[in-house]
Parts: structure tokens; C-alpha cells; sequence
């Protein structure tokens, strides 16, 4: 359900953007959900769409990126992709370890935001 | 006359245009947490975040340590609930401060509740503060409050998979309070299993084993929070 607060919070900004720079019509919005955040990308378009009905943005294109999650291990320093153990989950939403030394102390550097990135418009 | 005065620029046609922007949509909720947890330290009161699944004895917990920390009204609760005040009326029994949310639809409690909340809420006194927030073991987790530290509940009711079928939340946790150990046995729920895979989700979790209406492991969490008994 906080696909909803999420989206509410993404329609709002898109079209306070859109009117403050005199835009008739928006035309597409390119979002960036990192793959470590419990949002779903569907349901974030779902009602996003949902939102815009009735504005100048009903129709536009919700495009979004993916963000691959990049790991620090605190132990060994190591920098980049996770490793995910199959048995403990799909995707990245398992625990994470590093793959160098296989430590389970590892801070997420990136892939756990939600950023509007571009907001396309006819003026 | 004024119209002659007036230059009439003719339209060139519709312009397309892209505005780039970094609105980071979860920051919001991050910059009113740090408000919150400002008010909190001005005010010198510890603010202990309670997250946990539907029945896991979050209520149930919070008495215990309401018990046990015989404080009074010197300690606050704010009980986040959908529409009922069932919580809030069972955390009165035991004397602290109560304030109620009703989140409605909403499935988590986010920082601007609470900052409405703790705006309504005599804070006058109080030292510490219970939040309890939603069940939930999903979407509570996304949205920090601004308290200092957060407890996730989760209990052997729920069967042996919780930690590692949720592992977002219990990243976020300072102690991990593994509730109704005495039904383990019952529920086939191996505790030594449990507390691997909480240190595989978060090794920097404190994991607790608790039994909430007995009082077991609840003098634990209060010296781990730094809370005096």
C-alpha cells in the first residue's frame, strides 16, 4: 500500500514542476527506484496514471529505471554487486553478503532511493 | 492607446521540453524524521521506534517494559494503529502518557504523523517514548520516524520464516525481540535457527528471545536501549 504515499508524493511534484514552468501538457517522467526499496515499479505507474487522470499529465509515459543495489563491506572494503544466496530469496531482497570475503556486515551504498529524474512537457 | 503599445508575440508552435531534476521522493519522510528526532534531543527524550508483525505482541511488549521500567507518566506511548483504539486503551492500564494515531488506510506510520502527534501530546516530563507503530513487517521499514533506535517484534506464532522472508525490516533494527518463545516447541520454531538468520539479515541486531506476558527478556532490552530499570 505505500506504493500510493509514494506515487501521491510523485504526481504532486510532477505537476507543481509542470505549472511553475508554464507547461501545457506533460509528455513522459522518467523515475529511478532503486531494486532494494519495497516499491514496486508497476504499481508505482498504476497509480501514478491513476493520479494524473484529469490533469495536464493524463496520459503521459511513466518510464522507470531500475537501480542495482552496490555494497561497502565493512570488513574487507570490497565495493560493488552483493551477493544473494538463492536460498534466502529472489532478487534483493535476501540478506546480502559480500562475495570477496562473505561477510554479512555490509552497508548499501546504492539502489535503496526512489528519484524523479525527468519531467518531459509541452509548452 | 495601451493595445498599440502592446507587442503581440505570435506562437512558434508547441515547444518540448525536459526538465531535469534529483527529487529524492523517500526524502521527505528522512528530512521531517530529522526534525522529529531534533525535537526529541532538545527535549532529552529517548524515542524507541516498535515495528513488528500483525500479533507478534508489539502491545503486549510495550507493557511489559512499561512494567518493568515503573516510570509513570515519564513515559510516553504514541500507539499507531488503522481505526480502532484498542492498543492505546491497554497501554493506559499501566499508567504512561498515551496518544492515539489512526492511520486509516495508510499501512506504517511515517515521520510527519508522528510530528503531529508529539505536537499534540504533552511532552512535558517525559523521558522516554514508545512508538507502536503499524503491523506490519513490510512498510514500516521505508519510513524511519526519527527515533533513535528501532525494535522489530516478531514471534514464534509466525512460523519459522519471518527473518529471512523479511529482511528489509529487520535490517533497519537496533534489537530484533523474538517473542513467545514459550510456543516454540508448539510451532516447530528452532530459536538457535532464528537467531542465525537474524545475524545473516542484520548482523549489528541485538536478537532477544522474549516471552512479553511473562516479563522473560524484557530487563534485556531495556539495558541494551540504554533505558533505565
Amino acid at each position: 500500500m505505500h506504493e500510493f504515499s509514494i506515487s501521491s508524493e510523485i504526481a504532486k511534484t510532477v505537476l507543481d514542476t509542470a505549472q511553475e514552468n508554464k507547461g501545457n501538457r506533460v509528455l513522459s517522467i522518467l523515475l529511478e527506484i532503486g531494486e532494494i526499496t519495497l516499491l514496486n515499479g508497476e504499481q508505482v505507474k498504476f497509480w501514478v496514471q491513476e493520479l494524473f487522470k484529469g490533469s495536464i499529465a493524463e496520459g503521459a509515459e511513466i518510464r522507470i529505471k531500475n537501480v542495482r543495489v552496490r555494497i561497502e563491506c565493512e570488513s574487507c572494503n570490497y565495493q560493488g554487486s552483493p551477493l544473494i544466496d538463492p536460498k534466502d530469496g529472489v532478487g534483493y531482497l535476501g540478506p546480502l553478503s559480500c562475495p570477496k570475503c562473505k561477510a554479512f556486515q555490509v552497508k548499501i551504498k546504492k539502489g535503496s532511493g526512489c528519484i524523479l529524474k525527468q519531467i518531459r512537457m509541452v509548452r | 492607446m495601451e493595445e498599440d503599445s502592446m507587442k503581440i508575440i505570435k506562437p512558434k508552435g508547441p515547444e518540448i521540453f525536459d526538465i531535469e531534476l534529483e527529487k529524492d521522493l523517500l526524502a521527505k519522510n528522512r528530512s521531517l524524521a530529522k526534525e522529529n528526532r531534533k525535537r526529541f534531543d532538545r527535549l532529552k527524550i529517548t524515542a524507541i521506534d516498535i515495528m513488528g508483525s500483525i500479533g507478534s505482541g508489539k502491545t503486549s511488549l510495550i507493557k511489559a517494559l512499561l512494567k518493568r521500567l515503573n516510570m509513570g507518566e515519564a513515559v510516553g506511548v504514541i500507539a499507531g494503529d488503522l481505526t480502532t483504539t484498542i492498543d492505546a486503551e491497554r497501554i493506559i492500564e499501566e499508567g504512561a502518557r498515551v496518544i492515539q494515531i489512526n492511520t486509516g488506510k495508510e499501512c506504517h506510520l511515517d515521520a510527519h504523523l508522528v510530528g503531529r502527534a508529539i505536537e499534540k501530546m504533552s511532552l512535558n516530563g517525559i523521558e522516554i517514548l514508545f512508538i507502536e507503530n503499524v503491523g506490519n513487517l513490510i512498510c514500516p521499514g521505508e519510513f524511519p520516524l526519527g527515533a533513535h533506535k528501532r525494535i522489530v517484534v516478531t514471534s514464534a506464532t509466525e512460523g519459522p520464516y519471518t527473518l529471512i522472508k523479511h529482511p528489509y525490516i529487520f535490517r533497519q533494527a537496533d534489537v530484533i525481540a523474538y517473542n513467545k518463545i514459550d510456543l516454540a516447541k508448539a510451532m516447530k520454531v528452532n530459536l538457535s535457527r532464528m537467531e542465525q538468520d537474524a545475524y545473516k539479515v542484520n548482523p549489528h541486531a541485538v536478537f532477544i528471545r522474549t516471552n512479553a506476558i511473562k516479563g522473560t527478556g524484557i530487563p534485556k532490552i531495556i539495558q541494551t536501549l540504554g533505558l533505565k530499570a
